[in-house]
């Protein structure tokens, strides 16, 4: 990308500097992770989908260095630096630049290095206050700015799993239901062949020997692994262990003996899935839906409710906010909610701020135990192109 | 006025099939001065200028747009110019140089056969060993592609120059993305397949590339050169 003007380059300084006064103001303390990061750490987290689209160099060392494709990751790292106790509250807040690879070519929408504003918080006890918070801040920073025209977007992949427990399937099913849902490109073809079982016959496990497998014996099990496995003068070669296949095969052998999936529960996933629109009225056709459900008692939707009235409550026009079960499937990290800003100018794929709920990153980048976690970032070129390239 | 440069493999069997193929087509290619230089001619087409090139080359040279045309894998394509579908024009699947893009896995892995179930042996793996199971390859960017279209990223990837197939039994790596024509290869180091693991059915293709300057005469020599080589190549020649 050709460089920047002088002119954005006052716009881009001179938002930043309100967004992170905003941000400060309400007690988030201004924090300026590395910009260039050890690469070993983002690609555990994010694993091999993000390397793709990263900067990953060796220095003359040899040691395998990124820089930084976000500021989320960064933060977590400092956190940990900063408290022994990870599960220490705490309230941070950046401006700075990240840096992305662009398969199609870098766009004004997409450039390859881009400047994020953002916060995040570790800690919180009361989940939705921090969820409505967050969205509530990085709205106020965007209209601070003056850009006052956006819409947004909420999605939470947790409700998937509250869904499930109302269809009242078993705990296989759910672990299997709950990993295809964050696969929207075969969750439908996955529906399909769970109406039949809950896995299909392998092609490379004999039923014979999958049938004498016995959880209670170990032992004798990973032995008939072992005769199979001479029998058929296959060699045990890598760093998986004749106990680790055998877990596995044992895992296999409990799913088999599982029921299929019955039509009413794949119906209600699927109805579930395609609810979108408006927060309010998608929130009446979740509940209309759990009371179809077998285990309908246990459901609320406390969470759901609560978020939009502490939304409210903070001042967000709730006619702007529209709902989409399937959103936030593919994005990596997040456990709970999800949410985006977008501005019609820029359409839905270049959102002008994102964020959510991520419990398990902290854990992924060394606290050793899940840390409640809420984040969300301003998109600052974005933004800029939002307003028309001027700044306010 | 700039000749129509056409870029073939320089040494090896891709070389000799290359020629064959001309031969076949009626054309002659021969190489320009020295036996050992680096340029060349086809008899019969004065419009096109020949170089010889090292087959993993000939991918960069259609990418920079330093020749026009070019013939090697499409493995090597789609591993080497990420964005080959605006800039690469598939003229001509020539029927040899076959080789498969596969995900392979120890043979005594029996409880996994497809992706999905290298997906759910990831998480105790990484449990048991502290990292995520590694692929070892020389196809980076098919590697990430694939797994990512399948949803899986619960792994690490571990650059191979080669030999890559003897990876998982020296403990380099738990899995390997390779090459493989009849998978002799493979079995030979105790490994398989996966069901779901075909990345890419590759074969030698006639490319040209949008980034070279074409003038309307290249075009015309273009266009005669591959009406000879498709009259000459069986339909069927070119599918497995």
């Amino acid at each position: 990308m050709a460089a920047e003007t002088t002119r954005s380059l006052e716009a881009l300084a001179s938002h930043a500097q309100t967004v992170m006064s905003v941000f400060t103001k309400a007690g988030y303390d201004a924090v300026a992770p590395a910009i260039i990061q050890p690469a070993d750490v983002f690609l555990d987290v994010i694993g091999e989908s993000l390397r793709a689209r990263t900067y990953v160099f060796t220095d003359q060392d040899g040691a395998e260095l990124c820089l930084r494709p976000d500021i989320t990751v960064p933060t977590c790292r400092l956190h940990l630096e900063r408290h022994a106790d990870p599960m220490t509250p705490a309230r941070y807040c950046y401006n700075g630049p990240a840096f992305r690879f662009q398969p199609q070519g870098a766009t004004v929408a997409h450039p390859r290095e881009f400047r994020q504003a953002g916060i995040e918080r570790f800690g919180d006890k009361s989940r939705e206050v921090a969820e409505a918070e967050t969205v509530a801040i990085i709205i106020k920073a965007i209209e601070k700015v003056g850009f006052k025209d956006w819409t947004l977007r909420l999605g939470d992949i947790g409700l998937f799993s509250s869904v499930l427990d109302a269809t009242g399937v078993s705990p296989n099913w759910k672990t299997r239901l709950d990993d295809a849902f964050l696969r929207p490109l075969s969750f439908r073809d996955a529906l399909k062949s769970f109406a039949v079982g809950v896995r299909p016959p392998s092609s490379s496990i004999p039923e014979q020997l999958l049938s004498s497998l016995r959880r209670d014996d170990m032992e004798a099990s990973e032995a008939a692994v072992a005769v199979y496995l001479e029998e058929e003068a296959i060699e045990l070669i890598g760093t998986r262990s004749l106990a680790d296949i055998t877990e596995h095969l044992l895992i296999v052998a409990d799913e088999r003996r599982e029921p299929p999936l019955d039509a009413r529960a794949i119906e209600i996933i699927e109805r579930y899935s395609g609810i979108s629109g408006p927060a309010i009225t998608a929130g009446e056709k979740i509940s209309a839906l759990i009371k179809e459900a077998p285990n309908s008692s246990g459901f609320a939707l406390e969470t759901y409710d609560r978020r939009l009235a502490l939304l409210a409550n903070a001042g967000i026009d709730l006619d702007r906010v529209t709902f989409s079960a399937e959103f936030g499937r593919t994005l990596a990290y997040y456990t709970g909610l999800v949410f985006e800003v977008n501005a019609a100018t820029l359409g839905a794929k270049s959102p002008i701020a994102g964020g959510g709920r991520y419990d398990g990153l902290m854990r992924a980048a060394g606290s050793g135990a899940d840390v409640p976690a809420v984040g969300a970032a301003i998109h600052s070129e974005r933004l800029l192109a939002a307003m028309g390239g001027k700044a306010s | 006025m700039s000749k129509l440069t056409l870029a073939i493999p320089s040494k090896g069997r891709l070389m000799e099939q290359t020629t064959d193929m001309f031969a076949r087509a009626g054309l002659v290619v021969r190489k320009v001065g020295h036996v050992r230089g680096y340029r060349g001619e086809i008899e019969g087409l004065p419009g096109v200028d020949v170089a010889y090139v090292s087959s993993s080359e000939i991918a960069e040279a259609l990418k920079s747009g330093s020749v026009h045309l070019g013939i090697t894998g499409e493995d090597l394509i789609r591993e080497n110019i990420s964005d080959a579908a605006t800039r690469i024009r598939f003229l001509q699947k020539l029927g040899f140089g076959f080789a498969d893009v596969v995900v392979a896995v120890p043979t005594c892995w029996i409880d996994v056969s497809t992706v999905a179930e290298l997906e759910e042996i990831a998480i105790p793996f990484r449990r048991k060993h502290g990292r995520w199971p590694r692929v070892a390859t020389k196809y980076i960017n098919q590697t990430r592609r694939f797994f990512g279209m399948k949803g899986f990223g619960d792994y690490r990837i571990i650059e191979s120059a080669g030999a890559t197939e003897g990876a998982p039994s020296s403990g380099m790596a738990e899995l390997i993305v390779d090459i493989t024509t009849t998978g002799e290869t493979l079995r030979a180091n105790g490994l398989k397949i996966l069901d779901d693991g075909v990345i890419l059915k590759s074969q030698a293709n006639l490319l040209a590339t949008n980034a070279a300057q074409w003038t309307p005469e290249n075009e015309a020599v273009c266009a005669e050169l591959v009406g000879k080589l498709s009259a000459s190549i069986p339909k069927k020649a070119t599918v497995r």
